[in-house]
């Protein structure tokens, strides 16, 4: 039984990430009066580049970073509760771990980027670097606004602690700011200056085809994934009916739902610049020290 | 069984001072004199080691010994807890001294003299601020030894006048931080010169009104030398980033310990059991603030130097706040009247000495990096560097395990460490919401050194640059200045995947050092044996509640991690696809060259500039 919710969580994760990123696709076509790939496209874009050519810089850092941040993502998938229900590894990190797992990923891309020596990709870099940096805290207070009800930082602690005490002013406050900050989570507009397709060129991916690529595109949609589903597991506890498969399709759904918001917003928002952002996420992060202050408070 | 250690520690000092006597007379042949140094301090260190050892793990009761120096009594006290700081500092100094043999090559212009001559007595010096127990003969003997010792390697590049000007600069402020720390001692009422650090903490508790005053003495000169904002940021920076790298790993890595062991002295054992005492929750507060304050600026002034070595010293300043942060919660925790907290507060005593080791080597090792760099391509300056990936593979390597150790990346050493220090703070943030605000501070601020870091690597290793700035190609490093790198680096990965095994150390010293405020707390902890349940990690469950309060298990991490690696590796080759190397892909119009580079300052600017205000700006 334990083995298998770590294999559940493998196969939920890994086999329907793709399939959300095209609910995003499509979503966005339709808004911008497209026709839209079909919905299992970026199934088959993930089967095609692996297939590809793999093109590479000639140090060993710049083919190291994509198997590094698939690796870093798949262990934070793994580790993290679905369906209201720890599974066995759960219990061997909290959620400093994970938050620091989820830093190892944000640095491979980075390293990628920086090892591939191109100028463009190293923009990004710095702009994916400035984004970690001011994102992390707000992920990091949503955790820690659990763990200072719970006293705990046990992941299964962490993220069902308003499942075991309740909604309060602090934490509707959280959930506002994480909504706020759910773009630059996921890397979409308004938030996606480190990619920036038009201005520069992918950012930190400009360099890497084939399956390199593959790799780093497949964690990203594990990371997107990770961001929704943690928001359902903790904003959402209403969806608990004890029920465990229950469980799990009402949260996959609620994920759904979430990415049908994303694309929304990401399909009608304009880019801000790096430093227009920086501002936006100093307000979100004041904003998330209140209401672990509050929180504190017992407010 | 005492006698002999005191006995063997003497010893060892007789050799450091021989060898400041013999090594300088053949310091011509340079070679020949870095491996005599090299052998010196080695054999010094092991005998500080065997006594390090041995006051840790196998004497009981450490008691204050007077040994004559003439008519002269001197206290030295040898327990675990100076045991602790002896094994990094003798470990450290045989590291730096087998790294210099070949590193001293780069300066062909100075004559080694005055480097041997100094290096030893630097050592003997710190050892000596670690051993000696009172603040008046024997403190001031071993604090001007180190202080002018530390004076002659730092200006050792004399022919540069900023160097000079550096160095003395850091002389009369670290006098300064020596003058605060004796007016303080002596201010205790009816001290005497000579007195141990036991008698003047009885004559401490009939102080009256004075007692703040001395702490505030004492912690402000300890200040000084550990680094802390804004003394730290006074001399620390200037000083650490002339020196030749090898002694710029002694400096950042157990010099300023040094003002550390002094404050967890000053506030742990310098406090009397009768008459007035202090509000310990006051100056825990007061000391979680500075390290609050210096962890945070010391690391964004770090993000914003392009000079290697000194964003490493930066850096210091910011780590050595995390270890006063520490300090000053723990101080604070332990005298907390909730249940909860106090059990807590062991947790974070713990996380200041396993930081200062993690710190030691880790900062050693990334200063020692630079000295590879500066060696290789004479220049520290991260505009001009870049691409040394391919050119010094082994080195990079090793820089790139030290960066993600400092960054706190599990299941590197710094994240054991940092995850002690942040996790307990944050938990006890659910009583006190200041320990949480400082938390969370510590835990944005390891994201700011891992910026710093993926700078210092990205800009050094990766990237582009020396193929145009730098006149010879570089090369991979000697074996002598690689040994000491790679000993350096597998520490860093032990440190941090069985932290199982430096829990127990650190709680052994805390049981066995006698006189500190957390003995008995510490004797009934094992007793108990309730906080800290451990298989292949660190558990932390205190009694009654439902759900573990904090787990971390690096061996597990990095086992997932691993098997992620191997999906990862069998998704890329499962449909065969070819590998090809290509060059950089600039828009298909030019080639990448020296004008089109992306250089260092232009990083993160848009957080630099926003954090204007922290200081430290660079032009």
């Amino acid at each position: 039984m334990d083995i298998l919710l770590i294999v559940l969580n493998i196969v939920v994760f890994l086999g329907l990430a793709p399939l959300y990123e095209g609910i995003i696709r499509k979503l966005t076509a339709k808004v911008q009066s497209r026709q839209g790939p079909p919905i299992y496209q970026p199934y088959l874009d993930l089967l095609k580049l692996l297939g590809k050519d793999n093109l590479v810089s000639d140090n060993w850092a710049f083919k190291l970073a994509p198997m590094m941040a698939f690796a870093a993502v798949t262990a934070v998938v793994t580790i993290v509760p679905i369906g209201f229900k720890a599974n066995y590894l759960t219990h061997y990190a909290d959620v400093i771990t994970i938050v620091y797992l989820l830093t190892l990923a944000g640095i491979s891309i980075l390293l990628g980027a920086l090892s591939s020596k191109n100028a463009y990709a190293m923009i990004g870099a710095s702009r994916e670097m400035i984004t970690m940096i001011m994102v992390e805290p707000i992920l990091a207070m949503t955790f820690i606004l659990g763990a200072v009800r719970m006293k705990s930082l046990a992941i299964d602690a962490s993220m069902f602690s308003i499942l075991s005490t309740g909604y309060s002013w602090s934490v509707v406050l959280m959930l506002v700011v994480y909504l706020m900050a759910l773009q630059a989570f996921v890397a979409r507009q308004p938030f996606d200056i480190s990619e920036a397709e038009v201005e520069i060129l992918e950012g930190p991916f400009i360099e890497y085809s084939g399956p390199n690529y593959a790799l780093f595109k497949y964690s990203m949609m594990l990371k997107q994934m990770f961001y929704a589903v943690l928001f359902v597991t903790v904003f959402m506890p209403f969806l608990h009916t004890g029920l465990f498969v229950l469980d799990l399709v009402l949260q996959l759904l609620a994920v759904a739902v979430i990415f049908v918001l994303i694309a929304l917003l990401g399909s009608t928002n304009p880019r801000l610049r790096i430093d227009q952002a920086v501002k936006y996420y100093a307000v979100l992060i004041v904003i998330s020290l209140c209401t672990i202050a509050l929180s504190v408070y017992g407010i | 069984m005492n006698i002999d250690l005191y006995g063997m520690l003497l010893q060892a000092f007789a050799i450091l001072l021989g060898a400041s006597i013999i090594v300088p007379l053949i310091a011509s042949k340079r070679k020949l004199a870095g491996w005599i140094n090299t052998i010196a301090v080695a054999i010094a260190a092991g005998l500080l080691l065997y006594v390090a050892y041995m006051a840790i793990f196998i004497q009981q009761a450490a008691e204050t010994q007077a040994i004559f120096f003439g008519s002269v009594p001197v206290y030295f006290l040898i327990d675990a807890f100076s045991g602790f700081f002896i094994a990094i500092i003798s470990f450290m100094a045989v590291i730096s001294a087998l790294y210099s043999i070949d590193y001293m090559e780069h300066y062909k212009d100075y004559s080694l003299v005055p480097y041997y001559i100094y290096f030893p007595l630097f050592i003997l010096g710190m050892i000596g601020i670690v051993t000696v127990d009172d603040l008046s003969i024997g403190f001031t003997v071993a604090w001007q030894l180190m202080t002018i010792a530390s004076y002659f390697l730092i200006r050792f590049e004399y022919k540069e006048k900023q160097n000079v000007r550096n160095a003395n600069k850091y002389l009369i402020l670290m006098e300064l931080a020596w003058l605060f720390i004796v007016v303080g001692a002596s201010l205790i009422n009816g001290s005497a010169m000579g007195d141990s650090i036991h008698t003047l903490t009885q004559k401490l508790g009939t102080s009256g009104g004075m007692i703040p005053v001395v702490y505030a003495l004492l912690l402000l000169g300890f200040s000084f030398k550990a680094g802390v904002f804004p003394f730290g940021q006074l001399w620390l920076p200037d000083a650490h980033s002339i020196a030749p790298s090898p002694v710029s790993a002694l400096l950042s890595g157990v010099m300023i310990k040094t003002g550390i062991y002094g404050i967890v002295r000053t506030f742990f054992w310098m406090i009397p059991h009768e008459g007035h005492t202090v509000n310990p929750l006051v100056w825990g507060s007061i000391i979680a603030t500075f390290g609050a304050v210096t962890l945070f600026i010391g690391t964004s002034q770090s993000l914003k130097q392009s000079d290697a070595k000194r964003l490493l010293a930066y850096s210091s300043i910011g780590q050595i706040g995390y270890i006063v942060l520490a300090i000053g919660a723990g101080l604070y925790m332990y005298h907390s009247s909730n249940m909860f907290v106090q059990m807590l507060s062991f947790l974070v005593i713990i996380g200041i000495l396993y930081h200062v080791l993690n710190h030691a080597i880790f900062k050693g090792l990334l200063f020692l990096t630079a000295g590879s760099i500066l060696y290789e391509t004479g220049t520290k300056d991260l505009n001009k560097l870049g691409g040394l990936l391919k050119f010094m593979p082994v080195s990079a390597v090793i820089a790139g395990i030290a960066s993600l150790s400092i960054a706190g990346v599990p299941p590197f050493s710094g994240f054991a460490s940092k995850w002690t220090i942040i996790s307990a703070t944050l938990l006890g943030g659910s009583q006190v919401f200041f320990l949480a605000l400082f938390g969370i501070i510590a835990l944005f601020t390891s994201a700011l050194t891992l910026a710093c870091y993926v700078k210092f690597f990205g800009m050094s290793f990766a990237s582009t640059g020396v193929e145009w700035n730098v006149e010879h190609k570089p090369q991979e490093v000697s074996w002598k200045m690689l040994v000491p790198k790679i000993i350096l680096g597998l520490l860093c990965i032990v440190q941090g995947i069985v932290p199982f095994i430096y829990y127990e150390t650190i709680m052994n010293i805390f049981r066995s050092s006698t006189g500190s405020i957390v003995q008995n707390s510490f004797n009934e902890l094992s007793a108990h044996n309730a906080v800290f349940t451990n298989a292949l990690g660190v558990t932390i469950n205190v009694p009654g509640m439902q759900y573990a309060n904090a787990i971390a298990v690096p061996l597990v991490v990095i086992v997932i991690v691993i098997i992620g690696f191997a999906v990862a590796y069998m998704l890329k080759k499962s449909a065969g696809s070819q590998e090809k190397v290509m060059p950089t892909w600039l828009c298909g119009y030019q080639d990448l060259n020296n004008n089109n580079r992306y250089k260092d300052r232009h990083m993160f600017a848009a957080l630099k500039s926003m954090l204007w205000w922290t200081g430290g700006n660079v032009k």
